[in-house]
């Protein structure tokens, strides 16, 4: 397994400032921070191989630096049930996509496990050229799209700050259960916040990341998608 | 660069030269000399002016390097053209810090001027407060170094601002509004000493019991180390912070959502909240918070009780406390009997404790004694609407008498509404350590406020 530093590296040398979802996983999950089980694939029957290991049902995604909308091309495919199912998902995208997206760079289709629902929930890290880095936090969907209802706090954060921010956005009562809803785990989420502070301090190169969402459950969180921006080469911190 | 032990000597300088002081009333240099004479400043005061052999009474020099006594503080007023040779002469001299108001600095692109007035002052372990400042002011040593007002209100707040006009507009208005201050930093372009020092020197001043800060930015990259140092401050003392403007951040990280729901405001109220810094959102409110820890303890509870003799002030002093997060007690059986024995039968025992407009002296001290005798209440809210029966100045004169007496410490704070007469009466209780306001939703924030900073003492407290 390569190291975040080797990650950012080669991402750099190709050009990329936009790492792709399994080396954002990787890194995410080298700072603690719990993403689902998932894994490269190259090939349908890599698919094949791999899929009962990493549980059902599974998710696929094609991985590609020049694919930005990936459903718009055919490139995700939910709710696979089975190892037939995650091969053939893969083997349709093989077919498909490159119809779709001609010239589009494939590196392979990212398969792993699909969470069940929870309460979905994002965190994000920005670099800012005052502070330095910094995390939000907020509730996903209209809470964070039309009611900006979001807070920040500066990294490092301590535990204390992270729940704080938990409790303080306006819609916090829909975290500790409504509408016969069991509460999440706000423990979990606050050990998320920390831990992407953590990384941000510790790898300069990243400009934001969007972990978006999270799901949160009565026990634990897991963050489904992870988004890494890199400073464009060349760019300087103000 | 972080020591604020340089900058002591702005505390208790043995003398003042004014370097450019000036014969013609209304400049800047008159204007220095003059504030820094009449507000009775006890070191000495030595005018520098090549021209002039005696300035308002004063022998003046023609350099700094000929007055024949050591110099502390140094008081810059010169065109910005010539500032770098008295700079040059002052770390010499030997000055400790100087106090350049000129301006035409960085403020108008000309950084390299600025640059190089730095570079000779550190080349001689000099200071340098602005440039483009109106000075500084120290009321416990009666030094007035402004071209401001003369006759500053002497108090417990400490207040460091960012902006010049709105700075010096300020010191008239606290002059007006009695309210009393222990210093005054005009910061400037901050080419060396910035905010953040200030507060520590005021931190570990004595005479000053709040630091109120007009900031206006953060330099880039300094926001951690701001977060840091100043939540060291904020363990010694309450800091009350207006931030002005919300800067454009850059299109650089608006390509992540995250980036575009981070507002810089949204990042200085994060670091505000870290550092444990209350925020204000007017001016008013700095200055009315402010006040209430100038002149009150910090809570040592939450719960609060409120005494009225209006039903409507009362219940917008609820609806205040209810929005900001101070927690009305609920009164026992037993108080409420106590309560019910000091007003007329149609009154309320409840919480707000209604005395009704019928209500006199003897009701509220009454009220007042049931009130700081019940370990239950923590803090008091008094509420006075102008009535028939009642004068306001009567009241306030009994309020502090029985704060005296009693040698009351719950943190109380007032509010009294109605006209002219009621704002004599105001005046006469902040005069004498209570902090009060002409309406009820001040009171009651800047009671919620007081209350921030006790929980977040707490925490500290809790952590370590």
């Amino acid at each position: 397994m390569k190291s975040p530093r080797e990650i950012i590296k080669t991402a750099l040398e190709e050009g990329r400032n936009k790492l792709l979802e399994h080396e954002a996983f990787e890194i995410a999950k080298y700072y603690g921070i719990p993403v689902p089980e998932g894994t490269l694939v190259r090939s349908s029957k890599e698919a094949y191989d791999v899929a009962d290991s990493i549980g059902y049902p599974a998710v696929v995604k094609v991985v590609s630096p020049d694919i930005v909308h990936k459903s718009d091309v055919g490139g995700v495919k939910l709710n696979l049930k089975s190892r037939e199912e995650v091969a053939k998902a893969v083997e349709e995208m093989e077919k498909t996509i490159p119809l779709k997206a001609p010239g589009a760079r494939i590196v392979g289709y990212i398969v792993y496990r699909m969470m069940p629902p929870g309460l979905e929930v994002i965190v994000g890290g920005i670099r800012d050229g005052v502070f330095g880095p910094a995390v939000m936090f907020g509730l996903g969907g209209i809470f964070v799209e039309v009611l900006k209802d979001v807070t920040f706090r500066i990294a490092p954060i301590s535990y204390e700050d992270a729940l704080e921010m938990i409790n303080e956005i306006k819609a916090y009562r829909i975290l500790e259960g409504y509408r016969g809803q069991p509460p999440v785990d706000k423990k979990a989420l606050a050990d998320i916040i920390v831990k992407l502070g953590n990384m941000m301090l510790d790898l300069e190169e990243i400009e934001s990341v969007d972990l978006n969402p999270v799901i949160a459950y009565p026990s634990g969180a897991v963050a489904v998608d992870v988004r890494i921006l890199l400073k464009k080469p060349g760019s300087t911190q103000h | 660069m972080s020591d604020a032990s340089s900058l002591k000597v702005f505390l208790n300088p043995r003398s003042i030269a004014v370097i450019g002081a000036s014969r013609t009333p209304g400049k800047i240099g008159y204007e220095v000399v003059k504030n820094l004479i009449n507000y009775g400043y006890k070191g000495k005061i030595y005018p520098v002016n090549p021209n002039a052999t005696e300035v308002l009474g004063l022998k003046a020099y023609p350099s700094v390097l000929s007055i024949p006594d050591e110099v502390d503080v140094a008081v810059v007023t010169v065109p910005a053209q010539l500032v770098p040779q008295v700079i040059e002469e002052s770390g010499r001299k030997g000055v400790k810090v100087a106090v350049v108001i000129t301006a035409g600095f960085s403020e108008v692109g000309n950084v390299e001027l600025e640059e190089k007035i730095v570079k000779i002052a550190r080349s001689y372990g000099m200071r340098i407060l602005g440039p483009n400042i109106f000075g500084y002011v120290y009321t416990p040593a009666n030094i007035n170094a402004t071209f401001g007002p003369t006759e500053v209100v002497k108090g417990g707040i400490g207040f460091i601002t960012q902006s010049g006009a709105l700075g010096i507009a300020l010191m008239g208005w606290t002059i007006l509004h009695e309210i009393g201050l222990s210093a005054i930093f005009s910061m400037g372009n901050m080419a060396d000493i910035d905010v953040v020092e200030v507060s520590e020197l005021l931190a570990e001043d004595p005479y000053t019991k709040v630091v109120a800060i007009y900031l206006e930015g953060i330099k880039p990259g300094k926001g951690r180390e701001f977060i840091e140092r100043m939540s060291k401050v904020t363990q010694k003392k309450p800091v009350v912070v207006i931030k002005a403007g919300v800067s454009e951040r850059g299109a650089k990280a608006v390509a992540s959502h995250t980036g575009s729901l981070a507002g810089a405001d949204a990042l200085y109220e994060a670091a505000f909240k870290q550092a444990g810094i209350i925020r204000a959102r007017t001016l008013l409110e700095l200055f009315n918070i402010a006040r209430g820890f100038a002149l009150q303890p910090v809570p040592k509870g939450e719960n609060t009780v409120i005494i009225t003799n209006g039903g409507g002030a009362g219940v917008l002093a609820t609806d205040t406390a209810e929005l900001n997060g101070v927690k009305l007690l609920e009164p026992s059986q037993e108080l409420m009997d106590k309560f019910r024995q000091t007003m007329p039968w149609f009154g309320s025992p409840k919480n707000p404790v209604d005395l009704t407009g019928q209500a006199v002296v003897d009701n509220y001290i009454k009220a007042l004694k049931v009130a700081v005798e019940a370990p239950e209440i923590d803090n008091i809210v008094i509420i006075y609407c102008r009535t028939a029966v009642l004068d306001p100045m009567e009241l306030a004169k009994a309020i502090v008498e029985f704060y005296k007496e009693n040698n009351v410490t719950k943190t109380t704070v007032v509010s009294m509404i109605g006209g002219a007469d009621v704002e004599q009466a105001i005046k006469h209780l902040n005069r004498n350590s209570i902090p009060a306001y002409p309406t009820p939703e001040e009171a009651v924030f800047v009671l919620s406020r007081m209350l921030m900073y006790k929980r977040y003492l707490e925490r500290i407290k809790k952590a370590s």
